[in-house]
């Protein structure tokens, strides 16, 4: 036989009482009023036995007056009891109590004497049974004091026992009812990955004047009481503040920006001064942490004009001067516009510390993604280190979207074939086509890049691998190049008569390499206004830098940027936008801000890592640069200083195809068309000399079209006919001249 | 065995009851002795803001030396004097539920003494006159329990008034008289008529 749990009577509430069949009772042996514990799912709760009025069987309503922690934020609802849960326990008369109570206002807790309050408590505790560690509610008095939570009893041999009039309470501590909720509720904690330092940072501010009051006081220096969060958005800026408050068991107060602006004059400024208040009063229970997200909407630079955000920045600037060394709470401020910001607030003594956490890198994202699987069925084929390969750029939010993306790519793969569900290498492959790094979405460099393979360009097996292993290399064997002293080149410059596959390289190379790619033109850049220009290719490389390692790709620099030697105009555009790219490339505009990840030197450690994690930091490491390739036809133009080692240190020269390239080209180009037997391409490629590979395309394409015209629309294969009438009727693009003048590198 | 237990549990029982209904009565009387108190103390107050309100030194009234804090004082020593009255009622109020919580901890006493010879049959017993000892009990705490409640939150409104928080002073008559649960009134009286022919019967 189970019991059914009904919710408890009205007028039985705050008596204790557990009512059930008297046959039960009988059955386990109670009388009137004794003592009994009832286990429910998730908690316990101490009753008094006592029969129902109308004494039918199978029933119990219980009293939640002494429970468990957990019944008070959850109490047990429609479940059916089994009756072995029931079990008499003994309360013997306590001696003493040692108890903490919860009060509903801060009011209270200030202004009450203490006598008064165990006054009080006495009054209320006397009567009722109590169970060690267990919360009596008191809700059903209507004062000000909630809950007791029983620290200890006295006698400790007993679990349980009975408070009389004689029984001594002793307070341990007084807490509000906000703070001890949101300690109930931050038991369970929000899954983080890769901000470990960060957040142990935060978390030894927070612990650091709690821990050891008296090393500091004595010291006689001030803890440092504010952070700026600075980085991108979906890093995670606000998921961390809420994990180490929920770690810490601090309580939390978060102000938005638009909750506190008012319309009235002096409303917001008065919300602010409460918010405060809040914390202050917080911060008198235990540690605290006062949130301000979004602070460039709350405190933007001040103006000349008497606009109403100045008052509220004043505002907030003298609050958080006005903060004394008792007030003990943490401001937190969270921004991705640090230089939108008042400057007066990045100051020590206001924000002490600014915490940069930029886009993450190797390491961290494969830390989030195995955080973000953890609770997927991933299929153990999935490699996380090769997926945060591929992720370059990607921020935390960007990567909980592509998880999000593979899963339901593999709930509709399922759902056609009720196969088991996992989440396999070929969903992520789907996902990472349709999530893109949020912190490219907006800029002007970003372009589709369908994948290429070195094997689609025909010929230029040296260009090639000069190529790769100016990119390619440097990205796949980082400790190779370390070992051997090497760094990075910085840039490329491939140069070549047109049509000879520049752009198309420089493809493939970004596509057999993983990293971002972003391309520029010059209508991209040009723009009527006077420092536009400059203004865009900067933050173009900015943004490069913040989704490293990656490739910034400038076709036809000889167009985009003039050389200084030769212009007719020494202030052009042309001329600026070089300086801007010179400095650039040296690294003087490196900004704080663009830096991703947290700050990482490699080192010679003594712990043995194993092979596969050393390359990985070693990845990390070297490859945090942004790598500038470009192409132009006229190296000529280009200015003496761009092409200097440490700018563009490979200059290629990528050659019109000799005899051999021709062949294979032509191979290429002749792959998907029907070619009668008869056709030879050793003699085509003999015979086309200064064709370039854009010329031999066209070629074919020619021959194909006059196959159509000769045999109506029924051809089915091209002869070598058509290939010779139609090398007949073109004439190469290059020349013999023109050739010679790339001959002599431009350096 | 369980006969004569059952009687002076019944007797026990019959004379907590007739206590309660005296007790009431004292009660609803000192309740009414109390309203009254509560709305000078709410009017001393406003006389109180009014007088912090004012400049005196603005009215005719200035010529007279020190004239706000005498009345200050004036107003003061009221206050003090209704507390004190305040004072007594909570005392008897006290008295009141300590007769009460008594009565019926004895009651329970009581029974707890002879549990082991009373069954649950006997106690759940019913008749036409005389309702179980369970119920019976049972109502008895719930009075009980009626009566500390109520005590201890007028005791919490008291205690909790400051001299220089007007406004939780002027809103007292009001919170006061909010305290007041006639349901729950009404139920201790409605159990004294279920156990009216109970009483008369012996």
């Amino acid at each position: 036989m189970s019991l059914r749990l009904l919710s408890v009577d009205p007028s039985d509430q705050g008596s204790q009482r557990c009512r059930m069949g008297p046959g039960l009772m009988s059955a386990l042996g109670l009388s009137l009023g004794s003592p009994l514990l009832v286990s429910v799912p998730g908690g316990s709760c101490l009753c008094t036995a006592w029969p129902r009025p109308d004494l039918a069987e199978g029933f119990l309503q219980m009293d939640l007056k002494c429970s468990s922690l957990s019944l008070i934020s959850h109490p047990p609802t429609h479940l059916n009891l089994d009756p072995g849960k029931l079990t008499p326990v003994p309360c013997p008369k306590l001696k003493g109590v040692k108890i903490t109570l919860v009060v509903q206002s801060v009011d209270f807790k200030k202004h009450t004497p203490p006598r008064l309050v165990h006054e009080l408590v006495k009054d209320m505790l006397r009567g009722v049974f109590v169970h060690n560690k267990y919360v009596i509610n008191l809700e059903d008095f209507d004062v000000d004091i909630r809950y007791v939570v029983i620290e200890s009893i006295n006698p400790d041999s007993a679990s349980s026992g009975f408070i009389t009039s004689k029984t001594g309470v002793e307070i341990a501590g007084i807490q509000t009812v906000r703070h001890y909720r949101s300690q109930l509720q931050d038991q369970q904690t929000v899954p983080l990955g890769g901000l470990e330092e960060v957040s142990a940072s935060l978390r030894e501010m927070l612990q650091l004047p709690l821990l050891y009051p008296g090393s500091l006081s004595s010291l006689g220096v001030s803890c440092p009481r504010g952070v700026l969060l600075v980085g991108p958005p979906g890093v995670g800026k606000t998921l961390l503040v809420r994990r180490v408050v929920g770690e810490v068991g601090a309580s939390l107060v978060v102000v938005r920006g638009p909750e506190v602006v008012g319309s009235r004059p002096g409303e917001s400024e008065e919300k602010l001064r409460a918010v405060f208040e809040r914390a202050r009063y917080a911060a008198e229970e235990g540690p605290c942490v006062l949130f301000l997200d979004e602070l460039d909407s709350l405190c933007p630079r001040r103006t000349g004009s008497s606009a109403p955000e100045n008052r509220l920045v004043a505002q907030l600037l003298t609050l958080m001067d006005g903060m004394n060394q008792s007030d003990r709470f943490l401001i937190v401020g969270a921004t991705n516009r640090p230089d939108s910001l008042d400057p007066a607030l990045r100051r020590p003594g206001r924000f002490d510390r600014e915490v940069i956490i930029g886009a993450p890198t190797l390491q961290q994202r494969k830390a989030i993604l195995s955080v973000l699987c953890a609770r997927m069925p991933v299929c153990p084929s999935v490699d996380m280190a090769e997926l945060a390969q591929r992720t370059t750029g990607y921020v935390g939010a960007d990567l909980s979207a592509l998880c999000r993306e593979a899963a339901m790519h593999a709930i509709r793969e399922n759902s056609k074939s009720s196969g088991e569900q996992a989440v396999g290498m070929k969903h992520f492959q789907e996902a990472l086509k349709a999530v893109r790094p949020s912190c490219l979405r907006s800029s002007l460099g970003r372009t589709e890049l369908p994948p290429l393979s070195w094997d689609q360009i025909g010929g230029l097996d040296e260009v090639k691998l000069k190529l790769r292993q100016s990119i390619e290399w440097p990205m796949l064997y980082p400790e190779a190049f370390v070992r051997l002293g090497l760094c990075q080149p910085r840039g490329v410059l491939l140069y070549g008569p047109p049509g000879c596959a520049k752009t198309t390289l420089v493809k493939a190379a970004a596509s057999s390499s993983h990293c971002a790619f972003l391309s520029v033109s010059g209508a991209d850049l040009y723009s009527p206004y006077v420092g536009d220009s400059e203004k865009a290719l900067a933050q173009l490389f900015r943004e490069a830098r913040a989704c490293a390692p990656c490739i910034l790709f400038l076709d036809e620099i000889d167009s985009l940027i003039g050389s200084r030697s030769n212009s007719q105009t020494p202030n052009s555009v042309q001329t600026r936008l070089l300086s801007v790219l010179l400095n650039e490339m040296d690294g003087i505009g490196l900004k704080t801000l663009d830096r991703s990840g947290t700050e990482k030197i490699l080192q010679a450690e003594g712990v043995e890592e194993s092979r596969t994690q050393k390359q990985l930091d070693c990845q990390e490491v070297c490859n945090k640069d942004v790598m500038v390739v470009a192409a132009t036809n006229r190296p000529d133009c280009l200015d003496s200083a761009l092409l200097r080692p440490g700018r563009l240190d490979h200059i290629i020269y990528v050659p019109p195809p000799d005899q051999q390239a021709r062949l294979c080209i032509l191979k290429m180009c002749t792959k998907s068309m029907p070619v009668a037997a008869d056709v030879c391409l050793e003699e085509l490629a003999a015979e086309t000399e200064l064709y370039s590979g854009a010329d031999l395309e066209n070629l074919c394409k020619e021959a194909a079209l006059l196959a159509l015209q000769e045999e109506n629309m029924e051809a089915s294969a091209i002869k070598h006919t058509y290939f010779l009438r139609s090398l007949s009727k073109m004439s190469p693009s290059l020349t013999a001249q023109q050739i010679q003048t790339y001959q002599k590198p431009p350096r | 065995m369980s006969k004569p237990a059952i009687l002076s549990l019944h007797q026990a029982l019959m004379k907590s009851f007739q206590s309660i209904e005296n007790n009431q009565k004292v009660w609803g009387n000192v309740l009414a002795d109390c309203s009254p108190l509560m709305v000078s103390l709410a009017n001393l107050a406003e006389q109180s803001r009014a007088l912090s309100n004012v400049q005196i030194s603005n009215t005719p009234l200035r010529d007279f030396p020190d004239l706000e804090a005498r009345l200050h004082f004036k107003i003061l020593q009221a206050t003090d004097t209704v507390l004190v009255k305040l004072n007594e009622k909570m005392s008897s109020l006290q008295s009141v539920r300590d007769t009460i919580s008594n009565q019926v901890s004895a009651v329970v006493q009581l029974y707890e003494q002879s549990a082991d010879c009373l069954d649950l049959l006997t106690v759940t017993e019913r008749s036409a006159t005389a309702p179980s000892v369970s119920d019976m009990l049972e109502w008895l705490q719930d009075a009980e329990r009626h009566y500390r409640q109520q005590f201890l939150r007028r005791k919490t409104l008291l205690q909790t008034l400051r001299a220089d928080d007007l406004s939780l002073l002027e809103s007292a008559p009001k919170r006061w008289k909010s305290l007041e649960s006639p349901s729950a009134e009404e139920h201790i009286s409605d159990t004294l008529c279920k156990v009216s022919f109970f009483i008369e019967s012996q």
